[in-house]
């Protein structure tokens, strides 16, 4: 690490680490929640035309994409989370942002949980063609998608408090 | 003649009741070893992470401020700054769940699903019998603090899954075994979300 050092500042460092954390996960963002519209408004239903640009591309195409941003921004994201416990959050609870602190808290819990069903979630879309899981399959994309959209919209709000660009 | 097509009628509905069984057979054997460790892995990782948490069990402390780590769990010392458990947490849930997953694809399906319905069913027991003795020693006249106690309440939790795991019938628990998936995730988030109240009641 020492040698980093020499090339950037430690807080350059960390600056960088969040930005690539934040990098990983806005790809991340994309991929599940356009695979999560895909799989809730399936392309054999009729829609508007409207709708029908919107649609994204088949569901199961996404699901690499997703299982393999999602495991490296998890591990940045618990690297940089040593920083936030000692330059973000003392200083977050002596101003008294008790809200942001306990959403912050529980972004850790509900990224965890979302680790913990990846090997399912790969399972289940490795057989995507199989109609018997495909309800498992569309609840288990959504609650990851919901999961990344929490812990991106609690990130983001802890950067505004004290990260990059704050 | 009418008789005759009567006959033919009940062997034909006992045929697509036969071809319907087996399909339903063949679907719950679709499921490969990789399958079973998966899905009990993620039933697993939700319920032992939820206990590690609310137990404070971690596998060790890692103390930021100075780079230190620590067996199990250790209380922040004077001048070592905050103390992080979450790593901690994580490097037990992960292997344990892992090995709950392993030893799942060792059983016969009719013990994975048996064994599924109990680990959920304490799962669910035991924090809400640990909320009702906590209510109970709250409100009796007398000294009942040891209701209090997570240990006691998990006995009646422990009795009520032995007895789920024992009556539940095998084809309601293969029908419902991926469903776990989703309740024991959003169970345990609530638990851990209710935990955090602390927080966004101040």
């Amino acid at each position: 690490m020492d040698i980093v050092f020499e090339i950037v500042s430690v807080r350059t460092f960390w600056r960088i680490l969040l930005f690539l954390h934040f990098l990983m996960a806005v790809g991340l963002l994309a991929a599940v929640t356009l695979q999560a519209v895909a799989v809730m408004v399936p392309a054999r239903q009729a829609a508007g035309k409207f709708a029908q640009i919107l649609r994204p591309g088949p569901a199961a195409s996404y699901a690499t994409a997703v299982a393999l941003l999602y495991v490296p921004t998890f591990l940045l994201g618990a690297w940089v989370y040593i920083k936030y416990r000692t330059y973000v959050r003392i200083p977050m609870e002596q101003v008294g942002q008790w809200w942001t602190v306990g959403s912050f808290e529980f972004k850790e819990h509900i990224v965890s949980m979302g680790m913990g069903l990846l090997p399912a979630y790969w399972y289940f879309w490795r057989q995507s063609m199989s109609e018997e899981h495909a309800t498992i399959r569309k609840w288990l994309t959504v609650f990851l998608a919901f999961t990344v959209w929490y812990a991106f919209a609690v990130g983001h709000v802890a950067n505004d408090f004290r990260g990059v660009g704050s | 003649m009418t008789h005759a097509l009567d006959v033919g009628e009940r062997i034909a509905e006992r045929d697509q009741a036969a071809v319907a069984r087996a399909a339903k057979a063949t679907t719950s054997a679709r499921v490969s070893r990789f399958g079973t460790f998966a899905i009990t892995f993620g039933i697993a990782f939700a319920i032992l992470y939820t206990v590690f948490e609310r137990l404070n069990w971690p596998l060790f402390t890692y103390h930021p401020a100075v780079g230190k780590l620590d067996f199990w769990m250790q209380r922040a010392r004077s001048g070592e700054g905050p103390p992080m458990y979450w790593y901690g947490w994580l490097a037990l849930s992960f292997p344990a769940a892992a090995l709950m997953g392993w030893i799942a694809t060792l059983l016969s399906e009719r013990w994975l699903h048996r064994a599924t319905i109990f680990c959920c069913a304490l799962a669910a027991f035991w924090p809400a019998c640990f909320a009702a003795g906590s209510y109970i020693a709250d409100q009796a006249s007398f000294d009942a603090d040891i209701l209090k106690s997570v240990w006691i309440t998990g006995i009646p939790a422990l009795v009520g899954a032995a007895a789920a795991g024992y009556f539940v019938s095998i084809p309601w628990a293969q029908r419902v075994w991926t469903s776990w998936l989703l309740i024991m995730p959003i169970g345990g988030l609530a638990i851990l979300g209710y935990s955090l109240k602390q927080y966004f009641l101040r």
